[in-house]
């Protein structure tokens, strides 16, 4: 691992904690982009997207859930960044986020879901990176099991797979 | 009504309560349970475990669609064969979506789904190592890649399709399934609701019901209020610790406490004196400390209560108990009875004012009447002594009206005295044994005179069975007879006067006699008051006859104390029935009487006798020994008895004439100190003086030692035959009728003499009484038995004793002959025993008639 990609998160944190928002900046992604994050947010390295790649994504303390799913089969683990933890990152506001999939499928995630505990942005299925046939590289997975609350249609349609895009607000 | 109603069909409160918490217990189950059920079933629904798989099936047609795209694209333009791998790559995403996800489960285990699913898997895993392949070859390859695209999207859609189809009858089953449920809920909540509705009935009932009540409470307690507030008694509520809590207006007017003033005080403290207060703690008032649980009787009691002014005044309580919320209270009722205790007060002094003041008069007259009696003795005394004297004939007539008069005066006093005796209690009635033969014959004797005063004749006799002894008071039949004989002689002039006498009554035991006359008779309404007290009929006859009007009177109470009755039948101008009806028991043997009738001769005395004479009273002293003196004898005086027993002493006296009340000593003192002393005259006979001697008080006197009694006022010629009596038994002629010469065999005279001699009259009459009973009963028994009967002996041998007792010597003889065949087994004639009765029948007469040696 690089100095940088382990010092990011003492950089992200000093970023945070530090420095006024204005001040704080994104690194920019070094591997191939897998995330681009738009609309309203304090923090940019594209323009006034959020571009993140493999390594930006595994050096913001990511959490390993450990679910079942409608899609899959058995129980499974999960390993990503919480969808509340990237809110806080990049300081997005607004009501609701737009994720969209490869396939070009849409879903709004509303406020109350950017929460602890809550949907994260997996990118290791049985800590295995996962393709595109797979559903990957990214895939919004919430912990169906441990809260009943996320069994339910709408959830399930909010839980996009092969995800690349997210934009905050409308 | 509607009480009873409602409690009919009342069950147990436990039931009633049981059943409601079951009920709701089991309809939240079973609303509970589906309402699970249902919330499955939805749950069902929204986990859907489907996530859009309609969507997600559709979304793989169009998936391929853009692949398609994509390799059209891309044979135009290479550049675009990224594209083209990123497409198949989502599209291999989708299917094998299909192939592993759970929500599929169902749509793979469909074979038609199954076959389909397998011939796109098929073409993906055939274009799979050319899209991963180089892109010179991949290239070449896409119009063959287009080719199999199109030849597969027709497996594409028909594998949509087949979801579709199978998804949509998964869902109808799942949406049967809750209508059901729903269904089910549905109709349940309409039995809940109607389960609702009956309850929210039954209670607007109860609510009804309650709401009666309530107002049936407040009916009664305004009615109780008013009742409270207009009770003349104070009426108050007293809790656990004595304080007061309610106080009616009658009670802050007998106390002067108002309500707010008496509330919350203690009522033993504000309403009873201090004093009195503590010493009732341990009486009525322990009512409040063993809370109220006593006798009815223990919680009513009169005290002295006292006011808010500080009177004091007598108070009746009536205390009751009740429990209220738990809590003991006491209501009072409280009277004020000062005007009832004056009121009883005062009719109590009244009364015994008015009993004292009768008392006293009753005494008064008893008194009096004693008291006029001794100078009336005096004064018949002396005229008779007058006689003695030489008179000339004006003189003699003289003496006969004082006599007359004298003699009227004294039978006026006498009836009085009778009277008050009466009144008083202190007459009592004797019973002993008597002859009816006698006592008609000296009534007869005693009014003949009157009756040939009046040219009436009087005779008697018996009707029906006659019979010889009876036991009553003897002196007051006679005194009534004499009454009623009088009384028709009186009315009569120139007719007959008639007394009967029947025996009535089932055994014989009533004695009725009838006095008739034919003289005027008596007017009906007149009837019923002659018995009554002062009632003279003819007050001119009552002024010249004299009479006080007190003979029939005394003579009702007379027969009433002994047990009979007495009344009167008459026809004006036929004349008149007077009857008198007397218990007399079962017949007696009569012994003689002690004085039997006057002797129609005199008997003088032959000798002089030496008398001693102990009187307290100087005219009595004086008017007998000039009648001793006068008959020749020597009279010493003593002027009571212990004079009299200082006399007696010293001198042998031939009798002692006695007075019974005496200063200093009595008489019967004065004789039992003369018997038992060694004196000369110790065994001299001593006759008791008396005004009014009662049976009881004769018996007092021979009980002390005297031989016999006579009357005052002492009449000459009773005295001087009581004298010949005592002293010499030779001249004085025993009784009137002659007596039968008993048979020697059969009685043992001396025997019977010493048996009888000593006893009391009473108890002589009583023994001979029982023997002749006993006799009577087992003789003819013995004489009607048959020789062998069981038990005989035992009643020959008590009977032979019995005789032995009584001197029967010849009875006795015969039955010991008889117990001795019987004791030696010797056989017993019959005749024997026959022979008894007649033995017996002859031993009793001798005995009846047999007299005891004056």
């Amino acid at each position: 691992m690089s100095f940088l990609s382990r010092s990011f998160p003492a950089i992200l944190t000093c970023g945070l904690f530090g420095l006024p928002l204005a001040a704080q900046s994104l690194p920019a992604p070094e591997g191939e982009p897998l995330l681009t994050v738009t609309g309203n947010i304090a923090l940019a390295n594209q323009g006034d997207a959020a571009v993140f790649d493999q390594a930006m994504l595994e050096a913001m303390d990511p959490v390993t859930i450990t679910t079942s799913t409608i899609w899959t089969e058995g129980v499974q683990t999960f390993t990503g960044v919480p969808l509340a933890q990237l809110v806080d990152l990049l300081g997005a506001e607004g009501e609701v986020m737009m994720a969209t999939a490869i396939n070009d499928y849409t879903v709004e995630i509303p406020r109350e879901d950017w929460v602890e505990n809550g949907p994260i942005v997996a990118f290791l299925n049985n800590g295995e990176p996962m393709s595109i046939r797979d559903k990957g590289p990214l895939w919004i997975v919430y912990p169906y099991n441990d809260n009943p609350d996320y069994q339910t249609e709408v959830i399930y349609s909010r839980s996009i797979w092969q995800l690349d895009q997210i934009h905050f607000g409308d | 009504m509607q009480a009873a109603a409602a409690t009919r069909f009342r069950l147990p409160g436990w039931v009633r309560v049981a059943a409601l918490v079951l009920g709701i217990g089991s309809s939240l189950t079973l609303v509970a349970g589906l309402s699970w059920m249902a919330r499955q079933e939805v749950d069902g629904l929204s986990t859907a475990n489907s996530d859009n798989v309609q969507w997600g099936l559709a979304q793989a047609q169009v998936e391929l669609l853009q692949f398609q795209l994509a390799l059209e694209e891309a044979e135009d333009d290479p550049d675009r064969l990224g594209d083209v791998k990123r497409r198949f790559d989502v599209f291999y995403s989708r299917v094998s979506t299909l192939d592993r996800g759970e929500v599929h489960r169902s749509l793979r285990q469909n074979p038609e789904f199954g076959a389909l699913q397998r011939r796109v898997a098929s073409f993906l895993e055939d274009s799979a190592p050319l899209i991963d392949g180089p892109e010179p070859a991949l290239l070449a390859a896409l119009p063959q890649l287009g080719d199999h695209a199109r030849d597969i999207s027709e497996d594409v859609r028909a594998l949509s399709l087949s979801g579709l189809g199978i998804f949509a009858d998964a869902s109808d089953k799942q949406r049967e399934k809750l209508a059901l449920t729903l269904a089910l809920l549905a109709s349940f909540l309409a039995v809940l609701f109607a389960g609702l509705v009956l309850l929210a009935v039954s209670l607007a009932r109860v609510a009804r019901v309650a709401d009666a009540r309530a107002q049936e409470v407040q009916h009664t307690a305004a009615r109780l209020r008013t009742i409270v507030e207009t009770s003349l008694d104070a009426i108050m509520m007293i809790d656990r610790t004595g304080a007061i809590r309610e106080f009616n207006p009658a009670a802050e007017r007998i106390f002067g406490y108002g309500l707010d003033e008496a509330r919350g005080r203690n009522a033993i403290d504000l309403l009873l004196p201090a004093e009195e207060a503590a010493s009732l703690k341990d009486g009525p008032l322990r009512l409040f400390d063993e809370g109220g649980r006593l006798p009815p009787s223990d919680r009513q009691f009169e005290l002295t209560a006292v006011d808010r002014a500080g009177r004091r005044f007598p108070a009746e309580f009536s205390v009751g108990s009740a429990d209220i919320d738990g809590d003991r209270v006491f209501v009072a009722f409280v009277r004020d009875i000062s005007r009832r205790k004056a009121a009883e007060d005062g009719l109590t002094e009244a009364r015994d004012r008015a009993l004292a003041g009768e008392r006293t008069k009753a005494e008064f007259v008893a008194v009096m009447s004693h008291e006029m009696r001794t100078p009336l003795n005096g004064l018949l005394g002396s005229i008779q002594l007058l006689r003695d004297e030489e008179l000339n004939r004006t003189q003699s007539a003289l003496l006969d009206r004082m006599e007359a008069s004298g003699r009227l005066l004294l039978g006026l006093v006498n009836d009085v005295l009778d009277l008050a005796k009466v009144e008083a209690g202190k007459m009592k009635i004797e019973r002993r044994p008597f002859s009816i033969t006698q006592l008609l014959d000296g009534v007869v004797e005693t009014t003949s005179p009157l009756a040939a005063a009046n040219s009436d004749e009087l005779s008697w006799s018996w009707v029906g069975p006659e019979r010889e002894g009876a036991v009553g008071d003897v002196r007051r039949i006679r005194q009534i007879l004499l009454n009623l004989v009088g009384n028709a002689l009186k009315f009569t002039q120139g007719a007959r006067v008639d007394i009967e006498v029947e025996m009535l009554g089932p055994d014989g035991g009533l004695a009725e006699f009838r006095v008739i006359d034919t003289g005027i008779g008596i007017a009906a309404d007149d009837l019923g008051r002659i018995f009554n007290d002062f009632e003279t009929l003819d007050s001119s006859y009552a002024r010249q006859a004299g009479g006080t009007g007190l003979g029939l009177g005394i003579a009702r109470r007379l027969a009433g104390l002994m047990g009979g009755e007495i009344g009167a039948e008459s026809e004006p101008g036929e004349g008149s029935l007077f009857w008198l009806r007397v218990p007399v028991g079962p017949p007696v043997a009569v012994p003689a009487s002690p004085k039997g009738t006057t002797s129609p001769a005199r008997p003088r005395l032959q000798r002089p006798l030496d008398l001693l004479l102990v009187e307290d009273n100087e005219i009595n002293r004086f008017v007998a020994r000039r009648m001793l003196e006068g008959d020749g004898h020597r009279v010493t005086e003593a002027v009571n008895g212990r004079a009299g027993v200082d006399l007696a002493e010293a001198r042998a006296f031939d009798a002692i004439l006695m007075d019974i009340s005496m200063p200093v000593m009595d008489g019967p003192e004065a004789t039992r100190l003369i018997r038992t002393g060694r004196g000369a005259s110790a065994r001299a006979p001593i006759i008791a003086v008396t005004a009014h001697a009662l049976p009881e008080e004769v018996a007092r006197f021979r009980e002390a030692g005297m031989a016999d009694c006579i009357s005052k006022p002492i009449n000459r010629g009773e005295l001087l035959d009581l004298l010949a009596r005592l002293l010499d038994p030779e001249a004085a002629p025993r009784d009137a009728a002659p007596s039968p010469e008993p048979e020697a065999d059969l009685i043992d005279e001396a025997h019977l003499s010493d048996l009888l001699t000593g006893l009391p009259e009473a108890s002589r009459a009583t023994l001979l009484e029982r023997f002749l009973k006993e006799m009577d009963e087992a003789i003819p028994r013995l004489a009607a038995a048959p020789p062998e009967e069981e038990g005989l002996v035992a009643v020959v041998h008590k009977c032979a004793g019995s005789c032995g007792t009584f001197g029967l010597i010849g009875l006795r003889t015969a039955l010991a002959r008889i117990e001795s065949a019987f004791k030696r087994g010797d056989a017993v004639d019959a005749a024997e025993l026959r022979a008894l009765a007649d033995l017996w029948q002859r031993s009793r007469k001798a005995l009846v008639t047999w007299r005891l040696p004056a």
